[in-house]
């Protein structure tokens, strides 16, 4: 049965699969780089009122187009852009009129526009269900994308909007670099606001439009949340963020596919409804969603898990400092036993303490006891400096309260820079006692 | 069939037989059973139509209307979980459609609990953005669920039903179902107005005056996935959203008090109902043209929104005109 | 202390700044408390910290020996304007009338008692004639004084106001810094975070001198002048800040880029 397995290359030379593939990853990959800028303007719910907005626009569309009947046929696909374009617009003016002339609540708006758009969506569509089934069967197909259907012409037409999708945003890219972030700023370098705005409108109900036909109305709003998502992940600019949210849109958009047919393959013998495979479009938006939470958790720099390492790091750290301190107090040697007691530490962690001290040159075992080597001894002593530096800089700069600056010296100790302790030194003047009288080590920097 | 007492009548006349049959129903001397099927679309309607105005309101007023539309979303994965269960439970015969109480209950206890907890999680833990949390919780549960569907009733298209529903196979025994859900709705509104008012106006309040805000919202939403659940039946999962929304944003152009709100929600909504299913069937009947009787109730609730609109004392297109024409009445004289 | 309310050791992150650090307080009932500081200097954080509206990173607060959730009494807080939805269908008498909610517990209805208390409590804030009106009629200082009457419906032992005086009527003020030394007089200790220096004298008994640490607390006489001004509004806490802000990134695990 795994022989069945249809080989990867076939999904971009066999036109049986590979029109669907390519004009899903196009269409991805347009949604994506949209559903960036609905990210950072924190409307990432409004893909989905406009997705619902396109349904009475395509139905209307299909049932004007009905009464011309003859040749309708030919440019059906037109009138479904067309409608879904305009129900798109009209959708996209409806709320912002709610939002700004009537003061609702964005949410509600959202909500509003929503059900109406479904109100009369469902409305038309049951007309046109008696009066053309075939249209009303195309017509459905919107709500879940049917991407196995899709024609050569489609790879084409979704070809040249995404490409009319990327020139808009790299044209209006420095525009809204500024405007984004910083609506005031932008104003006042006299960037056209409005005509962003304008744009970034327009760029909203194509994606839409764009992402109907491979994941449908219903999940529509997750591709344009899913990719940038993960993107938010490893960007540190607007432009990495479309770059990633890009790349793993067209991924997800492939992924869907191949999916869906291997699935179908597979699974031909329990499911014979299947043999055209999973549904496509919940698969697209099922592994652009898994790609969006594994960046959440993994991810280097914001990550859940690679922060719950560091914060581990972090207290290690701590607690290895703080033994070197106890050892530079007491003058050079201290016993295990000691060690463990002072710090709760099982044998086996005293045991990895000590090997990995000893490895890295801080201390050396002289019988049963520790004792500092000189790499150690400086850098023990340079916990204490900051120590007590700190502790100067509390209670003699700030003039805070004595019995306080001890606990707090406890902590930063452990934090503070080379550059904070240079500005330190610096700014209290290289100080040489403590509140508590006793000798600041090391080099302070001369004045 | 049963439709001969409304088939082809005079638009006006319906509501004439409408309250003459519910007259009779109220006075016992005609059973549930007897009902046409206008009739239970009514009926279900207009009690789906005052749970749907209780809990709309206070999900506008929390701004949590969208979590509505999530719900409605991932209500089809509880559904689909509840029927696997059932179907393990009970055996193979137990049919794909049938909503009973323990599939109401187990499903809207499932869905509104994945949900909120799901999002809470992308909102709290991984630190994701509000809204973006709520988009990629209900699109990927609905995804899941689309895919759970097909795999496990074989059939693919199966979608289409459940978004819209099928108000035409309404059934005497659904009715039940919304009559508990009403009961349910107003019994908690009753027992908890103040703290609802409290955590929807000023959740810092609340939290001072020792109310969980959380348990509430949990509340709301347990409140909000049963009732569309209990609606999808009726206008399925999708136009739940209209009847949640549409006749509270009715009712709030009208008053400035909240329990005349709910009590004014309620009363467009069930006119909604009466007038959106006498006009579909006058036009079936009379025109000959199908139409979906949600639909229409959908867009006759817009239509007295904007009604609502124009005369609005507040916001009111009518209330703007002749304020302005007093005014300058008023110049004119200086 | 029995008689005071104790702020111990609290140090606040909020919104992935550091913004409060290390405050230690004793505060005596019946003080009328003034707290002061430049801007984002935590002022409020103290007081929504201390009623648990924002969680601490460390510390205590105690009321009168007792901490927050075992306080009997209520304690009011009026926020910063902003936050209330304007819009909200709900009456001048009703915004009031919430103040009896947290003395009736849960699903108890308010009655003909709570509702006779909150027209007089309407009556002493001059506002009896606007009981029916929906909320966004209301001029600033009149919303001032509603949610101040709410809390008085709170029959509260503890008050604390957020920026009470900006953006109202001066006669509005003057009436109610005339009602808040009359409450002090009746034993009710109140906080204000108040932004005009020139009145502090005036108006407090006590003050809190804040720029993320407590620069000093005690009688205005004691703590109202020159030396600890030029503490708390000089620029000297900015290496405290930077510290302060790598401490919260080490706890979180962010990743430093240098």
């Amino acid at each position: 049965m795994m022989s069945d397995i249809i080989p990867f290359s076939e999904f971009f030379t066999n036109p049986i699969f590979s029109i669907a593939t390519i004009a899903c990853m196009l269409m991805c990959f347009a949604s994506s780089l949209i559903g960036v800028i609905t990210f950072v303007s924190r409307r990432s719910l409004i893909g989905e009122t406009l997705a619902h907005a396109t349904y009475p626009g395509v139905a209307l569309a299909l049932t004007i187009g009905g009464l011309f009947a003859k040749n309708f046929e030919a440019v059906f696909p037109l009138a479904i852009l067309v409608g879904a374009f305009v129900g798109g617009f009209i959708g996209l003016k409806a709320m912002l009129y709610l939002e700004e002339k009537l003061s609702i609540n964005s949410d509600t708006a959202l909500c509003f526009v929503l059900s109406v758009s479904l109100g009369l969506g469902v409305l038309l569509a049951s007309r046109l269900q008696f009066s053309n089934p075939v249209w009303y069967q195309k017509l459905q197909m919107l709500l879940y994308g049917q991407a196995a259907t899709m024609l050569f012409y489609h790879v084409i037409l979704y070809a040249v909007l995404s490409l009319l999708v990327v020139f808009a945003i790299v044209f209006l890219f420095p525009g809204m670099k500024i405007s984004y972030f910083d609506p005031d700023f932008a104003s006042r370098m006299g960037v056209s606001q409005k005509w962003i705005g304008y744009t970034t409108k327009i760029l909203f109900v194509l994606a839409v439009v764009i992402g109907l036909r491979s994941t449908g109305v219903v999940l529509l709003s997750g591709m344009l949340i899913a990719p940038a998502v993960a993107a938010r992940q490893f960007s540190k600019t607007l432009k990495e963020m479309f770059v990633w949210s890009a790349i793993f849109g067209t991924v997800s958009g492939f992924l869907g596919n191949y999916l869906s047919v291997q699935a179908g393959v597979l699974l031909r013998e329990s499911y014979p409804s299947l043999k055209a495979g999973l549904p496509t479009g919940p698969l697209i938006l099922i592994v652009a969603a898994f790609i969006a939470f594994i960046s959440l958790l993994l991810s280097r720099e914001r990550g859940f898990i690679p922060r719950l390492y560091r914060i581990y790091k972090f207290q290690r750290k701590c607690l290895l400092e703080n033994i070197l301190k106890e050892l530079y107090k007491k003058e050079g040697s201290l016993s295990l036993k000691k060690v463990r007691k002072l710090y709760h530490l099982s044998r086996l962690k005293a045991y990895l303490l000590v090997w990995m001290l000893e490895r890295q040159g801080i201390w050396q075992k002289k019988g049963r006891s520790l004792e500092l080597t000189e790499k150690g001894y400086k850098k023990a002593e340079r916990v204490v400096r900051l120590h007590r530096l700190w502790e100067v800089y509390l209670f003699d700069y700030l003039g805070i309260d004595a019995a306080n600056v001890h606990q707090s010296a406890e902590e930063m100790e452990h934090i503070l820079t080379p550059e904070l302790e240079k500005e330190l030194t610096r700014l209290l003047r290289n100080p040489k006692r403590d509140p508590h009288n006793q000798i600041i080590p090391g080099e302070g920097v001369t004045v | 069939m049963s439709n001969h007492s409304y088939w082809g009548v005079e638009f006006f006349s319906f509501f004439k037989i409408f309250f003459h049959q519910m007259f009779l129903l109220l006075t016992g001397k005609a059973s549930l059973g007897s009902l046409t099927s206008d009739e239970i679309q009514i009926l279900m309607l207009a009690m789906l139509g005052i749970s749907c105005a209780i809990v709309g309101s206070f999900l506008i007023l929390k701004r949590m209307a969208m979590v509505a539309n999530s719900l409605s979303h991932t209500v089809l994965v509880g559904i689909v979980v509840a029927l696997v269960v059932m179907r393990a439970l009970l055996g193979d015969s137990y049919s794909a459609f049938h909503v009973d109480m323990k599939v109401l209950f187990i499903a809207s206890l499932l869905s509104s609990l994945l949900t909120a907890y799901l999002t809470d999680f992308l909102y709290r833990v991984l630190r994701l953005q509000k809204d973006a949390s709520t988009g990629l919780v209900f699109t990927t549960l609905f995804a899941v669920g689309i895919i759970l569907v097909t795999l496990f009733t074989k059939n693919a298209h199966i979608g289409a039903e459940v978004i819209m529903g099928n108000i035409d196979m309404l059934h005497s025994d659904d009715l039940k179902m919304g009559f508990y859900l009403l009961v349910m709705n107003l019994s908690l509104l009753l027992l908890f107005f103040k703290e609802y008012l409290i955590t929807s106006f000023d959740p810092q309040f609340g939290k001072l005056s020792r109310f969980s805000n959380r348990f509430f919202t949990y509340l709301l939403l347990f409140q909000t996935s049963a009732t569309v659940i209990g609606a999808f039946r009726a206008v399925g999962v999708v136009l739940v959203l209209a009847l949640l929304v549409l006749p509270v944003l009715t009712a709030r152009l009208l008053t400035h008090r909240l329990y005349k709100m709910i009590i004014l929600a309620s009363a467009v909504s069930l006119l909604s109902a009466l007038v959106g299913v006498a006009l579909a069937r006058h036009i079936l009947s009379v025109y000959n043209i199908a139409l979906s009787t949600g639909g229409v109730v959908v867009m006759t609730q817009f239509g007295f929104w904007g009604i609502a609109l124009i005369f609005s004392p507040s916001k009111g297109a009518l209330t703007r005109l002749l304020t302005r024409r007093r005014l300058k009445a008023k110049l004119a004289t200086c | 202390m029995e008689d005071e309310i104790t702020v111990r050791s609290l140090t606040v992150n909020y919104d992935k700044k550091p913004v409060l650090w290390d405050i230690n307080l004793d505060i005596p009932r019946g003080s009328l408390v003034g707290i002061i500081g430049p801007n984002g200097a935590g002022k409020s954080t103290l007081m929504k910290a201390m009623i648990g509206l924002l969680p601490p990173l460390s510390g205590e607060v105690r009321f009168f020996g007792k901490s927050f959730a075992s306080h009997r009494k209520e304690i009011a807080y009026i926020a910063q304007k902003n936050a209330i939805d304007w819009d909200f269908p709900i009456t001048v008498f009703e915004v009031i009338l919430m103040g009896a909610y947290g003395r009736l517990g849960l699903c108890k209805r308010a009655g003909k008692k709570e509702k006779e208390e909150a027209l007089q409590v309407l009556e002493k804030i001059g506002m009896r004639e606007l009981a029916d009106r929906q909320i966004s009629s209301l001029s600033g200082g009149q919303q001032q004084r509603l949610f101040v009457g709410r809390a008085l419906l709170q029959d509260a032992d503890v008050f604390f106001l957020d920026e009470p005086f900006v953006g109202i009527d001066m006669a509005t003020e003057k009436f109610l810094i005339e009602m808040f030394k009359e409450l002090t007089r009746k034993g009710k200790t109140i906080f204000v975070v108040h932004h005009d220096l020139n009145t502090v004298e005036a108006y407090f008994d006590w003050v809190i001198l804040l720029n993320m640490r407590l620069v000093s607390s005690g009688p205005t006489a004691n703590v109202f002048h020159g030396v600890n001004l030029m503490h708390a509004y000089g620029q000297k806490g900015q290496i405290l800040e930077e510290a302060l802000e790598m401490t919260r990134m080490k706890r979180e695990g962010a990743l430093h880029d240098v």
